[in-house]
């Protein structure tokens, strides 16, 4: 495969066999993303099975149902008819890229409240086409817009209520529609086929340290998906609670779901986590890196990453601060976690419940380590679905039962 | 639906990549675009064993008029000529562009791409072939001009050879007195064409010249001089604006005989596209000798 770089902006000269491996470099939904694939592996398997990305659906497969539809240098362009190696140095946005989930983009606020789908199929490709005439075409007017959107189909006979969700949002907007409001530099995960694509604009590489396994862990910009901020008194000193923090193998122990499998040196681990949350089983393989260790300042900062066989990452960035109190000690949990893959498809809110509960279980299993001194027998169990339904309502029952005995 | 394996080139110059073209001895397929090709590869209709890309060739990004002409390279997307101003000096393609499929198509489609894939119900050779364009052919012999009129064989069928690419066309830059028409009637908007028409007008001083060319009506876009129906209609019609399409639709109907040499399909009969073909032909022919006479200052805009 030879390779050279070509000026003003035009893709790299390739040459590659038909088993060969192209390299291509793209900016995905604001993420730089490099991916070696089949020269036949079109745009819209390349996100879908290489990015972790299926938001964008897959309809017809030769350019008529327009459900790939994508954003191509700022314009739609259906991802089944593009090769994913005739777009290197090209900027994609899919629709996971056009709004968050508590901050939606105009059109799909409108396209919600027009009813303007139904099954939800043709939705990605109807919002980054109307996003390409809006922002494209703003003189379009009202009598155009049936054949200026009839490159998308609909098979629940959404038409109107479509039609009406752009024309409300582009009378909404007569200064032109605002930008995609999720890109960012994030992670993007590929599924389980092992041709995961690398999320990478070169800050995130692997060491020559001779152990390539430790890694650079690199947070995405923006919004984590759960912000967890907790505080727990513990009933014990300061100094036994450090001893535990001391001891990462121990402190290992304490979370829930965790193993600790590896010491990589240079306080990088490699460990294994898992979550059960009723049907839903997920098994990360990561690292975690203690980037802060400051006894003295009572602060404990872990970034960590981990990758489910299924397509779903997680990273985090947990803080653990101590504070002395009159009975013991003050312990605060701040995470910032970032989901992605179809781990992110969980609600928001019960993401966040199963995040805030394994901490309080792994403020409980500290507890137990720094009283006894030591680890509880065998790693602390996942947090299982009973457990958590469960738990608020214990919660509830003791503090009902503290307050009688008082 | 996935295409069958391809090797992939994507060389960085012209000369580059008619070589290997070349060398793949008849097995390759130049791609742009793609917007046409893809799906036939992806029903695998057609298997190259390589496929050139040619987007990295920066000299065929040319656009823009030089001589009298507008020149498009084979990698100028159809929506770049869509929006971009210089497209006025040729009517014709303002008029032809927004039926060619969706604008999710034409943003990664070209106008050259179009043109070498040649299907006989599209849009952008028709209009090639009634301002007989010219078109730049490049092989390993060097560039040569091909008469749009002469470059289109049958159905999917060029003048381009297995080494061949078709590196740009020009077309030629409308001057006073011309005056054009298009239409075309498709099952839903961004099909392919039942029957369409493209039609150009000059007029100079008491000659009137005019090209009518059909297309989804043949294996291929045809052109005819329509100048006697004009000129007979015109007589007819006594110089008369509104009644000059009907004027025309007698004259037409053998002109329409001759062209329309499709058989039906299911969506529609030999007969019936001919109908379609001499409505069209009339109407636009008509808007076409009016544009024309506006432009040559015979009548106030």
């Amino acid at each position: 495969m030879t390779e050279v770089l070509a000026e003003n902006g035009k893709p790299r000269a390739v040459k590659a066999a038909a088993d060969d491996l192209v390299e291509v470099r793209m900016t995905v939904n604001g993420t730089p993303a490099v991916l070696s694939l089949p020269a036949r592996v079109t745009l819209a398997d390349a996100l879908r099975d290489h990015l972790g990305l299926t938001g964008t659906h897959v309809g017809c497969e030769h350019g008529v149902c327009g459900m790939c539809t994508v954003l191509v240098d700022g314009e739609a362009a259906r991802a089944c008819l593009l090769f994913a190696v005739q777009l290197d140095g090209a900027d994609i946005v899919t629709v996971e890229g056009l709004g968050r989930p508590d901050d939606l983009h105009p059109l799909q606020e409108a396209f919600g409240r027009n009813h303007a789908l139904q099954c939800g199929f043709c939705t990605p490709g109807f919002l980054m086409s109307s996003y390409d005439l809006l922002s494209n075409q703003p003189e379009v007017t009202e009598e155009e817009l049936p054949a200026e959107l009839s490159g998308v189909i609909c098979r629940c006979t959404g038409y109107r209520n479509i039609l009406t969700a752009v024309r409300e949002t582009k009378s909404a907007h007569p200064g032109g529609i605002p930008a995609p409001g999720n890109c960012a530099h994030r992670a993007l995960v590929g599924r389980a086929t092992g041709q995961a694509g690398v999320s990478t604009d070169g800050r995130e590489v692997t060491e020559e340290t001779g152990d390539t396994r430790r890694i650079d862990i690199v947070l995405p910009d923006g919004d984590p998906t759960i912000a967890v901020d907790v505080g727990t008194e513990i009933g014990v000193p300061v100094d036994a609670v450090w001893r535990v923090f001391d001891d990462v193998s121990l402190l290992a122990r304490c979370l829930p779901g965790a193993e600790l499998t590896e010491d990589l040196g240079e306080d990088q681990y490699a460990g294994r986590a898992r979550v059960s949350v009723g049907p839903i089983k997920l098994a990360f393989k990561g690292v975690a890196h203690v980037v802060e260790h400051d006894r003295a300042g009572q602060r404990l900062r872990v970034l960590a990453q981990g990758q489910d066989t299924g397509g779903a990452q997680t990273q985090a960035d947990i803080v653990l601060r101590t504070e002395a109190t009159a009975t013991g000690t003050v312990m605060r949990a701040e995470a910032k976690v970032y989901l992605t893959g179809r781990i992110a498809q969980f609600g928001r809110a019960l993401a966040g419940d199963v995040s805030r509960r394994m901490f309080e279980q792994f403020a409980d299993a500290l507890r137990e380590t720094a009283t006894s001194g030591q680890a509880p027998t065998g790693p602390v169990a996942a947090p299982s679905a009973l457990k958590l339904l469960f738990a608020p309502l214990f919660d509830r029952i003791r503090t009902a039962l503290r307050r009688k005995s008082r | 639906m996935k295409a069958a394996p391809f090797a992939y080139v994507r060389p960085s110059s012209l000369s580059d990549a008619i070589a290997e073209l070349a060398s793949t001895g008849g097995g390759g397929k130049v791609i742009a675009g793609g917007q046409s090709l893809v799906p036939v590869l992806a029903m695998r209709l057609a298997r190259p064993e390589t496929l050139v890309d040619i987007n990295a060739v920066a000299e065929l990004d040319r656009f823009g008029t030089a001589d009298g002409y507008l020149e498009i390279g084979a990698t100028v997307r159809q929506r770049r000529v869509e929006r971009d101003p210089v497209s006025a000096t040729v009517p014709l393609l303002g008029m032809a562009l927004p039926w060619v499929g969706h604008r999710e198509l034409r943003s990664r489609g070209t106008v050259c791409g179009s043109l070498a894939h040649a299907d006989p119900a599209a849009e952008l050779p028709a209009v090639a072939c009634c301002l007989n364009a010219e078109l730049t052919v490049t092989g390993t012999g060097g560039a040569r001009r091909v008469p749009a009129r002469e470059f289109f064989s049958g159905a999917m069928t060029t003048a381009l050879g297995p080494e061949d690419i078709l590196t740009a066309v020009r077309f030629p830059v409308a001057g006073k007195g011309e005056g054009f028409g298009f239409a075309e009637i498709a099952r839903r908007h961004g099909d392919f064409a039942l029957a369409g028409v493209v039609a150009r007008v000059r007029v100079r001083g008491t000659e009137t010249d005019a090209q009518l060319t059909g297309f989804g009506v043949s294996d291929r876009p045809v052109t005819r001089s329509a100048a006697g129906e004009l000129a007979a209609a015109l007589r007819e019609s006594g110089g008369e604006v509104s009644r000059l399409p009907g004027a025309l639709s007698d004259p037409l109907t053998a002109l329409a005989e001759e062209l329309v040499d499709t058989d039906g399909d299911a969506h529609a009969s030999r007969d019936y596209r001919r109908r379609l073909f001499r409505t069209l032909a009339s109407r636009e022919l008509s808007k076409a000798y009016e544009r024309a006479r506006r432009s040559a200052g015979e009548v106030d805009s």
